[in-house]
C-alpha cells in the first residue's frame, strides 16, 4: 500500500473510532476542517509510526504541524525517500 | 459478587461504599476516593489498590471508567484509592513551573500510605494508566510495601510520549514546537513547557520525562505484574517479557477499548469492559497469592535496596480541602468540602467557600459540561470556583446524576448528557446551598450542555438570579434526541457551508447533505423572522426561546452568554431569539481564539476575566458588552 493510501486508511480508521465525520480528503483539505481533531492527529501519527516505520515529527529541529492533507501526505513521502 | 452483564461494570458510585477524602503528600494535599472492599464479613484485605491516573484530557475522558476499575477492584476485596495528582482535578493547586514528575511520584506514595492507613493493608498494587503507568513503576522501585503492578497501555518512553503530546499541541494550535533533546537539555535550549488539550507539562516536568525510558530497567520492580496492552497499536510484550527475566510473575495481555476509553470525548467515551474483567480476574487470582506465605527473601531483599528512600510524611487525613493563602492573604480561610446533595441518587458536588461569605455576595452553581466531571473542561471549574470563593462567593461545582462522581439514577443509563430528571438534580442543589450555606442569589454557570441545563433551570423557575451560559450548542431537546442531533449547529455555520460549497464544485461532496443545508438554513431565518413578528403581535409561539428569555428577565433573571468566535451557538442563539435578545437585556461576550472548551490558556483567561466580572459587578458598573448582532456581523 503506498504511504497516501496507509495516510488515508489511518484517518478514516480514526475518525471512524472516535464517531467523527471525516470530510472527502483532497490535497487542499486543511487539516482543521477535516473532522479530527489534535487528539485524533495524535492518534493518526502513532499509528503510522507503527504502520509506515517512522515518524516525521521526530526530529532535532523546530517542527510545524503541516496545514492541509496534501502537505500532511507530502512529509511522510519526502521522509520516505 | 460477580458482574452477570458487561454492562454491570458501569460505575455506581454510592455513598455506603465509596468515601470521598484528602491526604496530604508533603505539603500539598490531594483529593481522592476510597472505595471501600466489597464484603462486610470478609477478613482483613491482604492487599489494596491505588489507582494511577492518566495525564490531562486522557483522565477526562477516563473519568467514570477510572471509577468503574476501582469498583471492580474494591468487589474483588481490595480497598482501592483514587486520587488526583497535585494541581490537577479536585487538588490543591500547586507552582505551575514545578517538576510534576518528582512531585506526582511523591503523590503516588503518599497515596499508598494513605490507603495503608486507612484499611491497614500491609502491601499495595498499583494500577496505572498510559502515564499514571510509568509513575507507578517509578513509585513500586521505591517503596518496599508495593509487591503489585498493573500497566495499562504503559508509557515506556518518556521522551516517545512527549513527542505524542507535542503532536497534539501542534495539531491545535498550529506552533512550531522543539523537541528536547540530550544535547539541548545539557546546554538548557529547546526545553518548554507544554499545554495539551488544555493541561500543562513544566518545562522541568518535560525535561526530566524525555530521560525516561522503562525499558532500561534492570531490577524487577515488583512480584507480580500484568500488562494490559492496547490491541489496536500494542507495544508493551517486550518489556512484560523483560520484566518476566528479572523475576517477576508476568502476565501479558493484549485487549481493546483504550481508544474508547480515554481517547474519546467524555460523552461518547465507553467503559472497557474487557479490561476491567481481566484486572478482576487476575486480583482475584493474585489474592490467593498473596494469601500464602509471601516470598520472604524476595521481599526482605526488596525492603533492604529500599530503606534508603523516603516516603513523604502522611499527616492524618482532612475532610476540607484548606487553600492556601496568596501574598496579601486574600484567600486565608478558603476551603473546599466534598458533599453529597442527595444519596439515592448519589448526587456528589464540590463546595467551595469563603470563611465568612458576605449576606449580599453571589453563590454560584457551575454545572457539568457535556459528560466532563465537576471540575470542568481542563478544570476551568476548579479554577472558577477558586478565584471566586477568594471574592466572598460561595461556589458549588457537582455532577449530575449519572455524570462524574454522582450515582445513576434508576432505569437510566450512564454518561447521559441530556438527562430528564436533570432539574431534580438542580432544585436538590439550590436547596442545599440555601440549607448549609444561607445563600440569597445563585447564579448556574455552564459550558455547552451545562448551560443548556442552567436555561431549563431557569424556565421552570427554579430561584436563581443569574444565568452564565457559555457556548450553548442547543436551546431545546427532547429525550430520544443524540449528541450528533446537535449538527443542526452545522448548518448554521457559514464557514463550513463556504466549505463544502467548494468541495461541491470540486465534485468531493454529498449533493443531497449540501442541499439539504442549503434548503435548511433560509428556512431557519425565515422561521426566526416569522417568530420575531409573532413576538410583536404578542403571539406566543411554543419553543420560542425568545419569549422564554423575555419571561426570565421579566422575572429579574440576568443573562449572559459567552461565546468562543468560531462557536455555533452565537448564530443559533441570533436565529432562535432574534430581537428578544436586545430586550430581554441578555449580555453577549464573544472570545477570540478560542475553541469549543477554552482549551487555551489566553482565551481561557479572558473567559475567567468576562465571567469574574459578571459575577460581582452592580448593573452600574457592568462593563461594554458586544450585541448578538454586532457579534454576529463580524464573522
Amino acid at each position: 500500500m503506498s504511504i497516501r493510501a496507509t495516510i488515508k486508511s489511518q484517518f478514516e480508521q480514526v475518525a471512524r473510532e472516535q464517531q467523527r465525520r471525516l470530510v472527502p480528503l483532497s490535497d487542499d483539505l486543511k487539516l482543521l476542517d477535516s473532522g479530527l481533531d489534535s487528539l485524533s492527529f495524535a492518534l493518526v501519527v502513532a499509528r503510522l509510526e507503527d504502520a509506515i516505520g517512522f515518524d516525521p515529527f521526530d526530529t532535532d529541529g523546530p517542527v510545524q504541524f503541516p496545514v492541509t492533507f496534501g502537505d500532511f501526505v507530502r512529509l511522510y513521502e519526502n521522509q520516505s525517500k | 459478587m460477580r458482574p452477570t452483564a458487561p454492562d454491570e461494570w458501569e460505575f455506581r458510585p454510592s455513598a455506603l461504599t465509596e468515601e470521598p477524602l484528602y491526604f496530604r503528600a508533603a505539603d500539598r494535599q490531594l483529593f481522592g476516593w476510597l472505595h471501600r472492599a466489597g464484603g462486610a464479613a470478609a477478613a482483613p484485605a491482604a492487599m489494596g489498590v491505588v489507582i494511577c491516573k492518566p495525564f490531562g484530557y486522557e483522565a477526562t475522558c477516563a473519568h467514570r471508567s477510572l471509577g468503574a476499575f476501582a469498583q471492580a477492584a474494591a468487589a474483588a476485596g481490595f480497598p482501592t484509592l483514587r486520587f488526583d495528582y497535585s494541581g490537577t482535578g479536585d487538588s490543591a493547586a500547586v507552582d505551575p513551573r514545578a517538576d510534576q514528575l518528582a512531585l506526582w511520584t511523591q503523590d503516588v506514595l503518599a497515596a499508598v500510605r494513605e490507603l495503608q492507613r486507612r484499611s491497614g493493608v500491609p502491601r499495595v498494587c498499583l494500577l496505572g494508566f498510559r502515564f499514571g503507568s510509568l509513575l507507578a513503576t517509578l513509585v513500586a522501585r521505591q517503596c518496599p510495601d508495593v509487591t503489585a503492578l498493573i500497566a495499562v497501555a504503559p508509557v515506556l518512553s518518556g521522551r516517545r510520549y512527549l513527542r505524542e503530546l507535542r503532536v497534539i499541541q501542534m495539531a491545535a494550535t498550529k506552533a512550531v514546537v522543539v523537541a528536547p533533546r540530550p544535547g539541548n537539555l545539557e546546554e538548557g535550549k529547546g526545553i518548554a513547557a507544554l499545554e495539551v488539550s488544555g493541561f500543562s507539562i513544566s518545562a522541568s516536568s518535560t525535561a526530566a520525562l524525555s530521560q525516561l525510558d522503562l525499558t532500561a530497567i534492570d531490577a524487577c520492580p515488583v512480584e507480580h505484574v500484568l500488562v494490559i496492552d492496547r490491541s489496536d497499536l500494542p507495544g508493551a510484550r517486550m518489556w512484560s517479557d523483560k520484566l518476566g527475566q528479572l523475576g517477576a510473575q508476568a502476565e501479558y495481555v493484549a485487549l481493546p477499548g483504550i481508544v474508547e476509553m480515554m481517547w474519546t470525548a467524555p460523552h461518547f467515551a465507553k467503559i472497557p469492559h474487557a479490561m476491567i474483567s481481566a484486572v478482576r480476574s487476575w486480583l482475584e487470582r493474585l489474592a490467593r497469592r498473596v494469601a500464602e506465605p509471601a516470598s520472604a527473601a524476595a521481599t526482605a531483599a526488596k525492603r533492604a535496596g529500599a530503606a534508603a528512600v523516603a516516603a513523604p510524611a502522611v499527616a492524618s487525613a482532612a475532610p476540607v480541602l484548606r487553600l492556601d493563602s496568596d501574598e496579601n492573604g486574600a484567600t486565608e480561610g478558603v476551603t473546599e468540602r466534598p458533599v453529597f446533595i442527595s444519596t439515592e441518587p448519589l448526587v456528589f458536588g464540590i463546595v467551595t467557600a469563603p470563611a465568612r461569605a458576605c449576606p449580599d455576595a453571589p453563590a454560584a452553581i457551575l454545572l457539568n459540561d457535556g459528560a466532563t466531571s465537576h471540575i470542568g473542561a481542563n478544570g476551568l471549574y476548579v479554577s472558577l470556583a477558586r478565584q471566586w470563593a477568594r471574592s466572598g462567593c460561595t461556589v458549588l461545582r457537582m455532577d449530575l446524576a449519572g455524570l462524574g462522581d454522582s450515582g445513576i439514577r434508576r432505569g437510566r443509563p450512564g454518561n447521559e448528557v441530556f438527562p430528564p430528571a436533570a432539574l431534580d438534580d438542580l432544585r436538590e442543589a439550590i436547596e442545599y446551598l440555601r440549607r448549609h450555606y444561607a445563600v440569597q442569589q445563585v447564579t448556574l454557570v455552564g459550558l455547552c450542555a451545562g448551560a443548556y441545563h442552567a436555561l431549563r433551570a431557569a424556565l421552570a423557575a427554579l430561584p436563581i438570579n443569574r444565568l452564565m451560559m457559555i457556548n450553548p450548542q442547543v436551546f431545546y431537546w427532547k429525550e430520544g434526541m443524540s449528541i450528533n442531533d446537535l449538527q443542526l449547529a452545522d448548518i448554521v455555520r457559514k464557514r463550513a457551508l463556504s466549505s463544502y460549497w467548494q468541495r461541491l464544485l470540486a465534485g468531493q461532496v454529498n449533493v443531497w447533505k449540501v442541499a439539504r443545508i442549503y434548503l435548511r438554513r433560509p428556512w431557519l431565518s425565515l422561521q426566526s423572522t416569522l417568530r420575531d413578528g409573532a413576538r410583536r403581535l404578542r403571539i406566543r409561539l411554543p419553543h420560542d426561546l425568545g419569549w422564554e428569555l423575555e419571561d426570565m428577565a421579566a422575572r429579574g433573571v440576568q443573562i449572559v452568554f459567552a461565546f468562543s468566535r468560531e462557536d455555533t451557538g452565537i448564530e443559533l442563539l441570533r436565529l432562535q431569539a432574534g430581537a428578544a435578545i436586545k430586550r430581554c437585556g441578555a449580555r453577549i461576550y464573544v472570545i477570540d481564539g478560542a475553541d469549543h472548551i477554552f482549551s487555551q490558556s489566553a482565551p481561557r483567561q479572558e473567559l475567567e476575566r468576562v465571567l469574574s466580572v459578571e459575577l460581582f459587578a452592580t448593573p452600574a458598573v457592568r462593563p461594554a458588552a458586544v450585541t448578538a448582532a454586532a457579534a454576529t456581523s463580524t464573522q
